[in-house]
C-alpha cells in the first residue's frame, strides 16, 4: 500500500475513534449517580430557586435527549422537544466550536483549565519518561549483552522488584525519604512566593520540585523498558547476522548499535508510544502524592465533584493522546520495518 | 612592596564598604500554612469550599467578627441601633476604612453587597443570609439601615459571613449571570490581608494590610499551600517546609506530636460539626403524603431509643474511630456552638444490662424465630416484625462503615440486629427526607454559629419539607422553637434553646456518638502567638494570623 494511503487510512480510523469517544464521554459521566448542582453544596438551606438557577446556568435543566430528561436516575421526559435544545446537541455543538464548557466547580472555562494542567503534566512526564527510556534501553542492552552474568541477574531482580512496586507507595516512600534526608520539597511545582526571585532561583527551585516525582516515574517505567529491551535484544543477538557482524571484526559497540539495536527497538517503540498516551492518565497517582497540579489531579478531584465538563474535556484529551500515540507508533513502526508496511 | 600595597588597599576598601553599606534588611516574615484543598473560586457569592471561606475571612471585613469563644463583636460597624419593634437595624460604619486598592469603604459598599447577595438566588450560601431582609439602604456614607420582614434573634450570624465587597469593582458585574461568572481574580477587600498571588490548586499568597483599622497583622505574608494528600501535609510540617497544617489524620497525631519543634493541638472546631445516628420515628399519622414511611415501628417507641442509647458505648466509638480526638455527644447542637450548647445534660450511661432491662420491662421479648433478636412490638404475636434495623450511611463517609460494625456488635448484646449498607449520598437523600424509607442512618451536619438551623431540623413543620430526618414531632418543642426565633434577649433565648435540647435528649431523638475535635499541628520554632487556649480551635483563623510573630 502506498504510504499516503496508509496515512489516510490510519488517520481516518483515528478520527472515527475520537468521534466515538466524544459520544461515549457525554453519556459515561451522566450515568454517574448524583446531581452536580448539589455535589459540592451540602447546605440544607440551599433553596430550590438556587438549585434551579445553578441547573439553568449549566444547562442541566434541559433534557439530555428527546424523551430522556436525565440518565441518572433514568427519567423519561417529553419527546416533543427541540432537539437543538438538548444537552447532547449543545455539547456537540460547543465541541465543534472548540468549547469544552465551564467547570461546575471552579467556574472557569475547561479549555483554559486543562491547558494549564496539561502543560504541568507534560513537564512531569517528559522528564520521567525520558530518563526511564534512556536508562531502561541502556540497561536492557547491557543486561542482554552480559546475559547470565551477575550484571544481568542484578538488572533482572531490580527490574522485577521495581515493576511490582505500587506507584502510590513508592511515591510516598520517596517523599518521606527525599524530604527528610535530602531536604527536597514535598509538593507542588514551585515554592510559593518565589515570583519575585531571579530566573535562576526559580529554575533551580522548579528542578528540585521535579526530582522526586521524576524519580518515582523513572523507577516505575524503567523496569518495563529494561525487561522488554533485554528480552528482544537476546532474541536479536542470537541471530546469524550478529554472528556475521562479530566475525567481520566489528567492535561490540558497533555490533550493538548498528546491527542489534535497530531491530530490537521495534517492540520498545510500541511500548513507549502506548505508554506516552496512557501515562497522561497514569500520572494521577504521582500527581496526587506530590500535589502536582496536573491533569491527573484535575481528574481525581473532578470525579468526586461530578464536574462533568472537566471530566469530559480531560477524558477527551486522554483519548486523543492515546489515539495519536497509537497512530504515531503505527507510522513509526512501518517506517522502521518496511515489512510491516508491505503487510498492510 | 607593590603586592603589600595592593593588599592594604583592598583591606581598606573592604572596611570602607563594610562601614558604609546599609544594614541588611530583615527578611520578610512569611508564615507558611499547609492545607488539603484550594478555593474553588474567589467569588464569595458562588464559592462553596471551606478553603475559599478561610481566605475570604482574611481578605474581607464584615459587619461583625465571629470570635473563637463563640461571641460576636462589631467589625466594620462602630455601633448598632435596633428599633423598638425589632424590625429595623441601623448600623454606623467606621469612617476612614480603605479597600486594598486605596478606595474608601463606605456604607454604600455594605448596602451594595447585601443587595447583591439578596438579588442572586444562585448564591448558595450568601443568598439565604438575606432571606429575612426586606430592604437594605445606605442613606449616607456611614449609615446602613436594614429593614427585616420578621423579627429574628440572630442578625449577627446573618451578617458575619456576608463579606463587604467594593462596589466600584463589582458594579460592572452585579447584574444577571455576570454576578455568577465574575472570577474576582484581584480579590480586592479591606481585611487584614490582601491577595498577592493566587494559583488555583497550588497556593494563595497573602500580604499584610498593616493599615487595617483593628487588626493589622504582625507578619508580612501568609502563604496557604495545597497538598494533595494528608501524609504530605504531615511530612511538610515535620520537616519544617510549612509552619502550620490545618488538618491531619488522627492516626498521625501521636507520632507527629513527638517530632522535634512540632506541637499538635486539638479542640472543638471553629466551624461546628456533628455526627449523628438517626432514628426514623415517622408514624403513619405524621407521614407526609406521597412518602413511603417504612420505618421499623420499634423506633417510634422512646423506650427502645433510650435502650439503644444505653447500649451505645460512645467512648469506644471515639477511641476506635477518632483515636480519642472527640468528646461524647449529647444533642444535635454541638459543643462548638459555645453558649448555645447545653452542657448541663446528663447523658445516658453505657450500661447494656440496663438497656436489656428497659426492653424486657417494655415487653420487647426475643422472637422465637429470629435468633435472639427482639420483636419490634411488645408481647410479640407470631409473625411480628423484629428489631433488625436497616442501617444506611452515605458511601462517601470514611468513618461510617466501622461505626456500623461497632454499633452492630454493641446492640447485639441487647437483642437488636442491624443490616448495614452504604448508599450513594444522593440516593440516600432520596430515601431519607421526606420519604422516611429507612430505619437508621449514620450521617452528620455542619452548622452555622447560630443554632437555628439545627433546631429547625427537629420541628414538626420540617417533616413535610424534607428538613426533618427523624420525623420527630413534639408540640412543646415546636412552641419553644417559635419563642426562641423571636427572642431578642440573649440570655432568655439561651434558656429556651437549652430547654429544647433537654427535650430532644430526653426523647432520645438521635444518638449523637461524638463531637469530633479539630486537630492541627504547628511548628514551635518559627512563630509564636498562635491562639490555642480558647474553647475552639482554628489556627488559620484571622485571630491567630494577625497575632503571630517570628520567633526571635
Amino acid at each position: 500500500m502506498h504510504a499516503g494511503q496508509l496515512l489516510l487510512r490510519k488517520a481516518g480510523s483515528a478520527l472515527l475513534t475520537i468521534g466515538f469517544v466524544l459520544v461515549l464521554n457525554f453519556f459515561l459521566f451522566r450515568v454517574l449517580p448524583g446531581d452536580p448542582a448539589r455535589a459540592g453544596i451540602k447546605d440544607p438551606r440551599m433553596t430550590r430557586a438556587a438549585q434551579a438557577a445553578i441547573h439553568e446556568r449549566f444547562g442541566l435543566d434541559k433534557p439530555v435527549l428527546p424523551c430522556l430528561a436525565s440518565l441518572n436516575p433514568l427519567r423519561r421526559g417529553p419527546c416533543l422537544v427541540n432537539p437543538l435544545q438538548t444537552q447532547f446537541f449543545i455539547y456537540v455543538n460547543n465541541l465543534l466550536h472548540g468549547e469544552l464548557g465551564i467547570s461546575y466547580h471552579t467556574k472557569i472555562p475547561v479549555g483554559q483549565l486543562l491547558r494549564a494542567r496539561l502543560w504541568n503534566t507534560a513537564v512531569l512526564l517528559s522528564a520521567g519518561q525520558t530518563l526511564a527510556i534512556v536508562l531502561g534501553v541502556a540497561g536492557g542492552v547491557l543486561a542482554a549483552w552480559q546475559a547470565h552474568t551477575r550484571i544481568d541477574y542484578a538488572a533482572l531482580i531490580i527490574s522485577l522488584v521495581a515493576w511490582s512496586l505500587p506507584t502510590f507507595w513508592l511515591g510516598l516512600i520517596l517523599l518521606f525519604w527525599g524530604s527528610r534526608y535530602a531536604g527536597l520539597p514535598i509538593g507542588g511545582q514551585l515554592t510559593p512566593g518565589l515570583a519575585a526571585a531571579g530566573t535562576w532561583a526559580q529554575f533551580t527551585d522548579a528542578a528540585r520540585h521535579l526530582v522526586l516525582p521524576t524519580l518515582t516515574q523513572t523507577i516505575i517505567y524503567l523496569a518495563e523498558y529494561l525487561l522488554i529491551m533485554r528480552s528482544t535484544m537476546l532474541d536479536v543477538l542470537a541471530e546469524d547476522y550478529i554472528l556475521t557482524a562479530k566475525a567481520k571484526g566489528l567492535s561490540t559497540f558497533q555490533v550493538l548499535k548498528d546491527h542489534a539495536l535497530r531491530n530490537a527497538a521495534l517492540p520498545i517503540i510500541t511500548i513507549v508510544a502506548l505508554n506516552l498516551g496512557f501515562t497522561v492518565a497514569g500520572a494521577v497517582q504521582i500527581e496526587a502524592v506530590f500535589s502536582w497540579p496536573g491533569l491527573g489531579q484535575a481528574i481525581f478531584e473532578s470525579v468526586a465533584r461530578r464536574d462533568y465538563p472537566v471530566l469530559q474535556g480531560a477524558f477527551l484529551l486522554l483519548a486523543v493522546s492515546v489515539i495519536v500515540a497509537n497512530l504515531l507508533a503505527d507510522l513509526l513502526y512501518s517506517w522502521l520495518d518496511p515489512r510491516v508496511q508491505a503487510a498492510l | 612592596m607593590r603586592k603589600l600595597f595592593r593588599l592594604l588597599l583592598m583591606l581598606a576598601c573592604g572596611l570602607l564598604a563594610a562601614c558604609t553599606a546599609a544594614p541588611t534588611p530583615e527578611p520578610p516574615a512569611v508564615a507558611r500554612i499547609g492545607y488539603g484543598g484550594s478555593p474553588d473560586t474567589l467569588n464569595p457569592g458562588t464559592a462553596v469550599l471551606t478553603e475559599a471561606y478561610t481566605i475570604f475571612a482574611l481578605v474581607y471585613d464584615a459587619m461583625y467578627t465571629y470570635n473563637l469563644d463563640g461571641t460576636y463583636s462589631l467589625g466594620l460597624a462602630e455601633s448598632v441601633d435596633r428599633s423598638a419593634d425589632g424590625l429595623t437595624y441601623t448600623y454606623k460604619i467606621r469612617s476612614g476604612i480603605k479597600f486594598h486598592d486605596g478606595q474608601p469603604l463606605t456604607a454604600r459598599d455594605v448596602a451594595f453587597t447585601y443587595n447583591l447577595n439578596k438579588a442572586h438566588a444562585e448564591y448558595p450560601y450568601m443568598n439565604p443570609y438575606t432571606a429575612s431582609m426586606e430592604s437594605i439602604t445606605a442613606p449616607d456614607d456611614t449609615t446602613v439601615v436594614i429593614r427585616l420582614n420578621a423579627v429574628i434573634p440572630n442578625i449577627e450570624s446573618q451578617l458575619v459571613f456576608q463579606y463587604v465587597l467594593p462596589a466600584h469593582v463589582w458594579q460592572a458585574h452585579a447584574a444577571g449571570a455576570a454576578a455568577v461568572e465574575f472570577e474576582n481574580e484581584t480579590l480586592i477587600g479591606s481585611g487584614p490581608f490582601k491577595l498577592l498571588e493566587y494559583k488555583q490548586g497550588e497556593f494563595v499568597r497573602l500580604g499584610a494590610n498593616k493599615q487595617h483599622f483593628s487588626r493589622p497583622p504582625k507578619v508580612d505574608e501568609v502563604i496557604f499551600q495545597t497538598f494533595g494528600n494528608p501524609d504530605a501535609l504531615v511530612q511538610a510540617v515535620s520537616t519544617g517546609q510549612v509552619d502550620m497544617i490545618t488538618e491531619l489524620p488522627n492516626a498521625a497525631a501521636e507520632k507527629l506530636g513527638k517530632a522535634p519543634n512540632v506541637k499538635v493541638v486539638s479542640a472543638a472546631p471553629f466551624a461546628p460539626a456533628v455526627s449523628d445516628i438517626i432514628f426514623n420515628q415517622a408514624t403513619s399519622a405524621s407521614c407526609p403524603s406521597k412518602s413511603a414511611c417504612t420505618g421499623n415501628v420499634a423506633l417510634q417507641d422512646r423506650q427502645v431509643r433510650v435502650a439503644l442509647a444505653h447500649a451505645t458505648n460512645k467512648q469506644q466509638l471515639i477511641d476506635v474511630l477518632l483515636l480519642g480526638k472527640g468528646t461524647p455527644g449529647l444533642t444535635l447542637i454541638p459543643n462548638g456552638l459555645g453558649m448555645w450548647f447545653n452542657n448541663s445534660l446528663q447523658d445516658y450511661e453505657y450500661n447494656p444490662a440496663k438497656a436489656n432491662k428497659i426492653l424486657d420491662d417494655a415487653g420487647y421479648v426475643p422472637a422465637g424465630w429470629s435468633d435472639g433478636i427482639r420483636c419490634a412490638v411488645p408481647v410479640c404475636p407470631y409473625g411480628s416484625p423484629i428489631m433488625n434495623f436497616r442501617m444506611y450511611w452515605p458511601s462517601d463517609s470514611v468513618d461510617a462503615p466501622r461505626m456500623a460494625e461497632l454499633l452492630a456488635g454493641m446492640w447485639k448484646e441487647i437483642g437488636v440486629g442491624v443490616q448495614p449498607q452504604a448508599i450513594d449520598p444522593d440516593a440516600l437523600t432520596a430515601l431519607c427526607c421526606p420519604a422516611f424509607d429507612f430505619d437508621i442512618m449514620l450521617w452528620g451536619w455542619g452548622s452555622d454559629p447560630d443554632p437555628n438551623l439545627l433546631l429547625n431540623v427537629m420541628r414538626t413543620e420540617s417533616i413535610a419539607t424534607g428538613s426533618s430526618e427523624t420525623g420527630y414531632s413534639n408540640a412543646r418543642y415546636d412552641a419553644l422553637y417559635e419563642q426562641q426565633s423571636v427572642e431578642l434577649d440573649l440570655k432568655k433565648r439561651q434558656a429556651l434553646v437549652w430547654e429544647m435540647q433537654r427535650l430532644v435528649h430526653e426523647d432520645a431523638v438521635y444518638i449523637i456518638p461524638y463531637y469530633e475535635m479539630q486537630v492541627q499541628a504547628v511548628r514551635t520554632d518559627r512563630f509564636t502567638g498562635w491562639i490555642v487556649d480558647q474553647n475552639k480551635l482554628d489556627l488559620s483563623d484571622v485571630s491567630s494570623l494577625v497575632n503571630i510573630t517570628p520567633v526571635k
